[in-house]
């Protein structure tokens, strides 16, 4: 909302600087954002004379004039206006001066002419919209006298953040009455007109449900001369960012932005019959709103209607068909209050937020339907010329009931605030904010009601005892008075819940092993998943969607993390980062097919979708180097992580060889199980279909673990004894058909090698040259230990043989010779 | 024996040190250890010695053999790091760790450092669902149905009943269901606002929110709080100040401004020339949202308090546009390593 200070003055005194005034406005909650200075001003622009005028020499319809500006001697210069003639007192805008538009005027050659100078329309200097001649001068004035003397306006003007719960502080009078609280003196209403008694108008009004508008006022006025409204009324709509149109119309916009009370004027003469109704408009329909748009009303929309149909959308916008013109001259003056939620629902669906309908949506002010309507009168009849009627029509809901007062317990009021307040001040306080209050008691305790407070129409906002609170409170001010507080240290050092600690173990540990994490966006697309390949019935297809997207296109809530990641990887591999890059992220996402809410307070917890927790973690555009067995490095690397997270979050996890993902490679991907034996995410490469699906052009490798389904409960820590004595390496070499798995090698070895086997561990697999034709030569260590004293070679080699026999038996594996 | 074992240890280690070359040692190594070396043979001859003395000496040249062996592994490491037994090493080249450290998100490591200044003040931490009912967000929060102070917050609707939560305001409800007063906790998590991405906003972004709830918490009590965290966070005594706003969900509700981190209050681009920076929204929990939560008339009083983890991160780190946070550049982020 913007407040001309030149306006504001009008309507309240206050000493003090623009600065300090929105500084003490912005400390009672009128957030001013911007103090702007607003100039009218041409300089170099002056009073001349037309000493003489004739035609251009080579152009019909130029004049070649001589004007003095002042000094005596007169100027040549070309003009083009019709209106131009010998006589004429006119503003002249000397070389030099820069018009609106930042329009230099220089030296010009007009048709073999030379011009020095031009002489300037209302249009040219922002004056009105009148470009169709320069402007006469009325009067007489000294030559050379500058325009802005006849015409400058300089203002400040307050640009103020209004809160939805503040309607009353759209207008000019609204915060007139917080700049009168503030400097502790009192608010001068602006001059009305009442009609008088009897005659002339005639006009009733019918209101069709009272809900919908409990209150509705119709005046009449005749001799209307349309014409531009006053100087200082153009200039101070102008301050505000308004454009000044016709005299009526401005008075109109005046008083909503004086008073806050939206007015419409409609054009008696195309007005139908001498009944206004007020009611639904009872079937769709077309119509054409005044500023040149066709719009389609509903049946549940809010009318105004004449003997034939709509003439306004109720508190939105008046209609073309009865909007007053250049050649009025009755008027009918509507000023109303309309159901807020009518007004929002039809304003919002035909996206039309008018300076109107953004007042009513925040509920007009009863009292002042009346009063505003008085306001127009007085300055229709100052300022158009016009006759006010009598028979004036206030039709109003007959059951309204003044709201009834508020009581205020101080003890409440100082518990909230941490004041200690009695019952003279909190009075005190709420009487600067021009509210009545009657003292009850000034026992201050407990339940005791200390002041009931009459709600004035104009603050409908203070519903409840902590409304008026709050009022104390910013009017008392935040930085003064408040007492002591409770302490605000509770228990000290509260802990991490599990899964917090476990995100924090992740978040400082993965940076240390070379992935850095991101975060990703929720929204992704369909083409997003779809790329992933899911099959059939599976979770993460069905996606919630946004009803209302910001760029049109559809816009999902994401089921998996891939999209994400891939989008990350892509964009960074191609502006240069160096490969391999590795990511992780923690991240939610969104099953609305996924298990819904058990236990829940309300029945529609139940629509919710699953939001499962992943960590995810991958490696993108490595160069598909071969590890041991040929897998490649990016996976071995993901698969020892995993390996070490466990050991992270003392967790046990394992890798099972498993095809789980469709985007994965079949045969080279892992379902990682929890200690239950239970899938708690994926581990593999992405298959490259997927990958060109996704449109990434690298090899990547990924990690999925759903934290939400892992039990994140750390093994204990219990200390135990260990062997002080040495350990005895035995290195094997084996012969294992490719038939056999390391994992049942593995099995074997730990099955039959027994309790002093204290670590296996793989160095090298080998094939080719020397190695039996399906069959790979496998480089093992064991590592052997006894709790109980040095091992004896004999004892390793008892339990050696024992291991080779069952691994010959079982696997054929057989120990290779040199 | 014991003296040969004495003379074999000083010869050999002599022996080992003069070795200035990776053959030599070699050559040393064999002479020692070799099948037909010094230590081997004294091995051999174990067996001559009587049985009284045969268990020390034989521990004697056990001891004897780790040490040599010892001695040989050190020498071999010296030869090679030598470059062929030169000591004039170019100390300057670059290191190599072997690996390269990664970073943990700046947005998410102020997240952590906010929370962690909570706990210390004795607050719980608590989650909600981002996919929200609009009972929670917006009518358990004292938002009436077809209000204006729904469009104070541009709403992405998912349904009639669902959206994406536009604050973390909604979990306070949810844990007041739960939870019996006294009570002290923050919300972190993301949000969702249907605004057009610029500069200083994205559609997605991170708040925290802070709710403590007791029997007589007042106005004062959030404003030592909020002091206590500022100080906390920002570093050395920093003026605030508290200006009159309006949210639904509190009353008396404010905006709390901060002494500008750049300017210390002088005024200049980061604060708009005010030296004042917007850090939080904040206020007293309405009566109606403990209503909401269950909680009898007049039991409770106490306060919450809502910031942009984006904003602060941004402040902290002079980080000019909030796109940065969410556009994952590598070159962004590796700016940040070390920060957790
Ligand atoms: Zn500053």
């Amino acid at each position: 909302m913007k407040i001309s200070l030149d306006w504001l003055a009008d309507l309240v005194s206050w000493d003090d600087t623009p600065q300090d005034l929105a500084t003490k406005l912005t400390a009672a909650g009128l957030n001013v954002e911007e103090i702007g200075e607003y100039a009218q001003s041409w300089p170099g622009v002056v009073v001349a004379k037309v000493v003489s005028c004739e035609r251009h020499p080579d152009a019909d319809k130029l004049s070649l004039c001589k004007v003095d500006a002042g000094s005596g001697e007169s100027v040549q210069v070309i003009c083009g206006a019709p209106n131009v003639r010998e006589g004429l007192q006119v503003l002249f805008a000397t070389v030099g001066s820069v018009l609106p538009g930042d329009f230099k005027i220089k030296k010009a050659k007009i048709r073999g002419v030379e011009s020095f100078g031009m002489i300037c329309s209302g249009a040219e200097l922002g004056l009105d919209s009148d470009a169709a001649g320069i402007i006469e001068l009325e009067g007489d004035h000294a030559l050379g006298t500058p325009a802005d003397d006849l015409f400058g306006h300089r203002d400040t003007v307050l640009d103020i953040e209004v809160t939805p719960n503040r309607p009353d502080w759209l207008s000019h009078l609204g915060v007139a009455r917080e700049v009168a609280a503030i400097y502790r003196t009192k608010v001068t209403p602006p001059p009305v007109l009442k009609p008088g008694q009897g005659g002339g108008f005639g006009w009733k009004v019918e209101i069709e449900d009272y809900d919908d508008c409990p209150r509705y006022t119709a005046h009449g006025a005749d001799d209307v001369a349309i014409g531009p409204a006053p100087r200082w009324m153009q200039n101070r709509l102008r301050a505000i960012g308004q454009r000044p149109v016709n005299n009526v119309v401005d008075i109109t916009n005046y008083v909503l932005f004086e008073l806050g009370q939206p007015l419409h004027a409609f054009d008696r003469e195309r007005l139908a019959g001498e009944v206004i109704s007020v009611r639904r408009a009872g079937r769709k329909q077309s119509v054409a709103t005044l500023d040149d748009e066709s719009r389609q009303i509903l049946a549940e929309d809010l009318v105004i209607t004449d003997g034939d149909g709509p003439v306004a959308l109720a508190g939105v916008m008046g209609l073309a068909n009865s909007q007053v013109t250049e050649g009025t001259s009755t008027i009918l003056l509507e000023s109303a209050f309309f159901s807020p939620r009518l007004v929002r629902v039809c304003s919002r669906r035909l996206g039309l937020v008018s300076e109107s309908s953004y007042r009513f949506e925040r509920e007009a002010d009863w009292e002042m339907v009346r009063f505003a309507a008085h306001r127009a009168l007085h300055l229709l009849q100052e300022f158009a010329g016009a006759t006010i009627l009598g028979d004036a029509v206030d039709r109003a809901y007959p059951d309204y009931v003044a709201p009834e007062g508020l009581a205020l317990r101080v003890h409440q009021a100082n518990r909230v605030l941490g004041t200690d307040l009695d019952m003279e001040q909190t009075a005190d306080l709420l009487q600067l904010l021009g509210l009545k209050v009657q003292p009850l008691s000034s026992q201050i305790e407990g339940k005791t009601v200390n002041l009931m407070v009459e709600v004035p129409s104009f603050r409908r906002d203070l519903k409840q005892e902590i409304d008026l609170v709050e009022e104390i409170a910013r009017v008392h001010g935040f930085d003064q008075g408040l007492g002591q507080g409770t302490g605000h240290v509770l228990i000290p050092g509260r802990r991490r819940a599990l899964r917090h600690e476990v995100e924090r173990k992740l978040r400082s540990w993965l940076p240390s092993q070379g992935y850095t994490e991101i975060v990703t966006s929720t929204f992704v697309a369909r083409s997003d998943i779809d790329g992933l390949g899911l099959a059939e019935g599976d979770v993460r297809l069905e996606c919630l969607a946004v009803l209302n997207p910001q760029h049109g296109g559809e816009t999902l809530l994401r089921t998996s993390l891939v999209p994400g990641f891939v989008d990350v990887a892509r964009r960074n591999l191609n502006s240069g980062a160096p490969a391999p890059v590795r990511l992780f992220q923690i991240g939610r996402v969104f099953w609305p097919a996924g298990e819904k809410a058990q236990e829940v307070r309300h029945e529609q917890e139940r629509l919710l979708p699953e939001e499962p927790w992943l960590l995810q973690m991958g490696i993108a555009g490595g160069s598909g180097g071969k590890g041991l067995g040929g897998i490649p490095t990016d996976m071995q690397e993901l698969r020892g992580v995993v390996a070490e997270l466990s050991g992270l979050l003392r967790v046990p996890l394992s890798l099972i060889p498993a095809d789980v993902e469709p985007y994965l490679i079949p045969g080279l991907q892992w379902e990682i199980r929890d200690a239950g034996g239970n899938r708690v995410g994926v581990a593999g490469q992405i298959d490259s279909g997927a990958a060109k699906r996704l449109d990434l052009d690298h090899v990547a490798g990924l990690v999925e673990l759903d934290l939400g389904r892992l039990d994140l409960t750390p093994l204990p820590v219990r200390y135990e004894p260990f062997s002080r004595f040495p350990a005895v390496k035995r290195d094997l070499s084996l012969l294992v058909p490719d038939t056999v798995t390391y994992a049942q090698l593995d099995a074997v070895v730990r099955d039959t090698a027994g309790d002093l086997l204290e670590s296996l561990e793989l160095f090298d697999i080998y094939a080719g040259k020397g190695i039996d034709d399906g069959h790979s030569a496998y480089g093992i260590r064991l590592k052997f230990r006894s709790a109980k004293g040095n091992l004896k070679g004999k004892t390793v080699d008892m339990a050696l043989e024992r291991t080779l026999g069952a691994l010959s038996e079982t696997l054929a594996v057989r120990q290779r010779t040199q | 024996m014991q003296e040969a074992i004495d003379r074999l240890r000083a010869e050999g280690l002599s022996r080992i040190a003069q070795a200035d070359s990776p053959d030599a040692l070699e050559s040393v190594r064999v002479g020692l250890l070799g099948r037909k070396g010094e230590l081997t043979g004294l091995l051999r001859g174990l067996k001559d010695v009587s049985d009284d003395q045969r268990p020390a000496a034989g521990a004697a040249l056990n001891q004897l053999k780790l040490e040599l062996t010892a001695a040989l592994e050190n020498r071999t490491g010296d030869l090679a790091g030598a470059g062929a037994g030169s000591m004039d090493l170019d100390l300057t080249l670059p290191g190599r760790a072997p690996v390269q450290l990664g970073t943990a998100h700046p947005l998410l490591s102020v997240l952590e450092e906010i929370c962690d200044i909570f706990y210390g003040m004795g607050y719980d931490r608590g989650d909600g669902p981002e996919v929200e009912l609009d009972y929670y967000n917006f009518t358990a929060l004292n938002f009436p149905d077809d209000h204006p102070a729904r469009d104070i917050q541009d709403t992405f609707f998912l349904n009639e009943d669902m959206l994406l939560r536009t604050q973390t305001s909604p979990v306070q409800v949810r844990t007041m269901e739960r939870v019996q007063p006294p009570l002290a906790y923050v919300f972190p998590g993301r949000v969702y606002r249907n605004e057009n991405a610029d500069a200083s906003h994205s559609s997605e972004f991170y708040q925290i929110e802070g709710l403590r709830v007791d029997r007589n918490i007042s106005l004062v009590d959030l404003r030592e709080t909020v002091n206590a965290f500022i100080a906390s966070f920002f570093g050395g005594e920093r003026q605030t100040r508290f200006r009159p706003h309006f949210f639904p969900f509190t009353e008396p509700s404010v905006e709390v401004d901060m002494e500008c981190v750049k300017c210390s209050g002088k005024g200049c681009g980061v604060c708009g020339q005010t030296g004042w920076l917007e850090i939080m929204g904040a206020g007293m929990v309405h009566p109606n949202v403990f209503k909401a939560a269950g909680y009898p008339d007049d039991a409770y009083t106490g306060f919450a308090f809502g910031m942009g983890i984006d904003r602060i991160a941004m402040l902290k780190y002079g980080i000019d546009d909030i796109r940065l946070l969410y556009e994952n550049d590598l070159r962004f982020l590796n700016q940040f390593r070390g920060v957790l």
